[in-house]
């Protein structure tokens, strides 16, 4: 294992994880239920007046998806790393401190409440997602709070709590919905993306590229908090300060990728472990190429979940459970494996 | 210290340049193309508005429909588009489309704004009730030129609804209990257009007003409510004599109620009865058969 990061080293696996995921968008733009010509995808691009399908597709349908998937994954695997360190927890994701209830709560409750209106751009839905993932981080950290001063076991009880009980309403108000409301619903809760317009995810991209980079300059003290608290405290690092900025980067990235796509899962969890188990725990490393591989891997998941049902296609979530729940199982024996003989 | 101005001041001019560059009513807005004459590639996104498109005589316009759209036959052998719940957006560009109509649904949206600012006529329709169909008909028929048409289909409908309304004056109300699913038990409440087809056939919901849109009930409830007639429409499109026998035995649990005590337990086609559209009619006087066999029966 790398004992020691050198600045170079950073700076070149990130630049050959980037340069990789661009090829991977270029790629994965290319693919899709419907066949499309390049050649004549790229002549639209002159702004002819003739109806240009390809190009149509290319640029207006599937670049907006893949880039919308990236970011999505980019944030969710970087809030994971966090929450992972911040917690002290290898089974934390960005979804542990009930941000997915609430962000659910709140769409549910836009989708059975029929709204119409638009609020920058951004659906009832995705608004109303992004209230309740930030309301409910908030009320988490809340009762976190009166727990206990910042105890993380305070906290992730009070997120299993929340998370539950939202949850309940959450099927409470799906029982009442009507047929295609439903519907909405449950694809919204297995990850769903739409095409987005280029503002909105440039704005999005804006936003969860600041997160990582803050979350980055936060990661030599997460180094030292998810090592012993105890003792980062005494190399004079502000713990209690640390924690809330890092708990309120990740909620609000977090938040972000949500109100994009719906919950889409595993990304945040499988990511960050299997950079971890690759590259090693140092979060100056972990926290850029984790943004980079998770942006990746939702990336071609998006792609499957387009290609492999078409003419219909799949909510991605459905696409990351099911390739990251066995990869997943994979790791945890290989990591299981690899610490019992270090032992 | 300094790295997090220079972070703040980065995002700043990041968000200015985004919304400078991509001011959002301008996103994605392609070329326009609104013909003035009548649309003739058109791609309809749900089974009930194939059925209307082609009721208009429009089956040569059609250039796509969704998976789920198996009535009439021929709108089988279109293009697909995805499925309504599902649908590809891809391939109907792919398709050129000058009218793609959707339903006004949290599904269609989406698509449907997009596809609006890329330059694509659309026509978002609500169809929810039976009132809606009647406003929806002449709009559809208005963008795509066949006024005539529309009128026709709508007038075939009152008077297959008028007929039967003739028939069942005066006699009392038949008990209806309308199950969508049987495993957990749910029923058709009052805040639907079954409902409303009910009435038209001359019956009455046995269930009551509800919260639930499509309340799950309880065997207590089957009971008090003692319907006349149970109707099961079919989802899957099987063979419906063995679901019939399945019914019968499912409800034998329920002997005092008045619909199992004399066999009245009815599977029906599910297509005709879960979509509002110009078969309305012939639903409406399906159930009526069922409702009052003694007076509509073959």
């Amino acid at each position: 294992m790398q004992q020691f990061l050198s600045p170079r080293t950073l700076c070149l696996r990130v630049a050959v994880t980037a340069v990789m995921l661009v090829a991977v968008m270029l790629l994965c733009a290319l693919v899709g239920p419907e066949r499309i010509s390049l050649r004549t995808a790229l002549a639209g691009i002159n702004g002819s007046a003739l109806p240009n399908p390809d190009y149509e597709i290319l640029v207006h349908i599937r670049v907006p998806r893949v880039v919308l998937a990236a970011i999505v994954g980019a944030a969710l695997a970087a809030a994971g790393v966090a929450l992972q360190a911040l917690l002290r927890n290898p089974l934390a994701d960005p979804y542990i401190l009930g941000i997915s209830s609430g962000a659910g709560l709140g769409a549910t409750l836009a989708i059975v409440g029929g709204f119409s209106w638009t609020l920058w751009g951004r659906s009832p839905v995705a608004v109303f997602a992004f209230a309740g993932a930030l309301g409910t981080v908030w009320l988490v950290w809340v009762i976190g709070r009166i727990t206990g001063k910042f105890h993380v076991t305070g906290l992730l009880l009070a997120g299993v709590v929340v998370n539950a009980f939202f949850s309940a309403v959450i099927m409470f108000l799906i029982s009442m919905a009507r047929g295609q409301q439903l519907h909405a619903t449950m694809f919204w809760l297995m990850g769903n993306m739409a095409e987005e317009d280029f503002f909105v995810l440039w704005i999005g991209a804006g936003c969860v590229m600041a997160g990582v980079v803050s979350l980055y300059f936060l990661a030599p003290q997460l180094n030292a908090i998810s090592f012993n608290p105890v003792d980062a405290r005494s190399m004079g690092i502000h713990v209690e300060r640390v924690q809330l900025l890092v708990f309120i980067v990740s909620a609000f990235v977090t938040a972000i990728a949500v109100s994009l796509s719906g919950l889409v899962g595993f990304v945040g969890l499988v990511v960050p472990h299997a950079v971890r188990l690759m590259l090693g725990p140092d979060h100056r490393q972990l926290l850029p190429i984790a943004s980079i591989c998770g942006a990746m891997f939702l990336v071609v998941a998006d792609t499957a979940a387009r290609v492999i049902v078409a003419p219909a296609q799949l909510p991605v979530g459905v696409v990351t459970a099911i390739v990251g729940g066995p990869f997943f199982l994979v790791l945890l024996v290989r990591y299981n494996r690899k610490v019992s003989w270090l032992r | 210290m300094k790295k997090w101005w220079i972070l703040l001041v980065a995002f700043a001019v990041w968000i200015g340049l985004g919304c400078i560059l991509l001011p959002p009513e301008h996103a994605g807005s392609a070329f326009e193309r609104r013909p003035s004459h009548a649309p003739t590639r058109i791609v309809s996104m749900a089974p009930s508005l194939t059925e209307i498109l082609f009721s208009l005589e429009l089956e040569e316009n059609i250039v796509g429909v969704t998976q789920d759209s198996d009535y009439p036959p021929a709108a089988a052998e279109k293009r697909a588009v995805g499925t309504f719940w599902q649908p590809n957006i891809e391939a109907v560009i792919a398709l050129k489309p000058d009218l793609v109509v959707t339903l006004d649904l949290e599904q269609h949206r989406n698509m449907t704004d997009r596809l609006t600012r890329m330059g694509y006529k659309c026509l978002s329709l609500d169809i929810l009730t039976v009132a809606d169909l009647f406003t929806a008909m002449p709009v559809v028929a208005a963008a795509t030129d066949r006024t005539q048409q529309a009128s026709q289909v709508l007038s075939n409908i009152q008077t297959r609804i008028a007929t039967i309304r003739e028939a069942t004056t005066g006699r009392g109300r038949v008990r209806v209990l309308w199950v969508v699913q049987r495993d957990p038990l749910r029923v058709a409440g009052r805040n639907t257009f079954i409902n409303e087809m009910i009435e038209l056939a001359g019956g009455e919901n046995a269930i009551g007003p509800t919260f639930h849109v499509y309340p799950p009930i309880g065997g207590e409830q089957v009971i008090a409510s003692a319907p006349d007639v149970i109707i099961e429409p079919d989802m899957i499109g099987g063979d419906l004599a063995g679901q019939r026998v399945q019914a019968l035995s499912y409800w034998g649990r329920y002997p005092t109620v008045p619909a199992v005590a004399n066999g009245r337990i009815h599977v029906i086609d599910g297509s005709l009865v879960s979509r509002l559209g110009p078969r309305l009619g012939e639903a409406v006087e399906m159930i009526a058969k069922y409702l009052r066999p003694e007076v509509f029966g073959e």
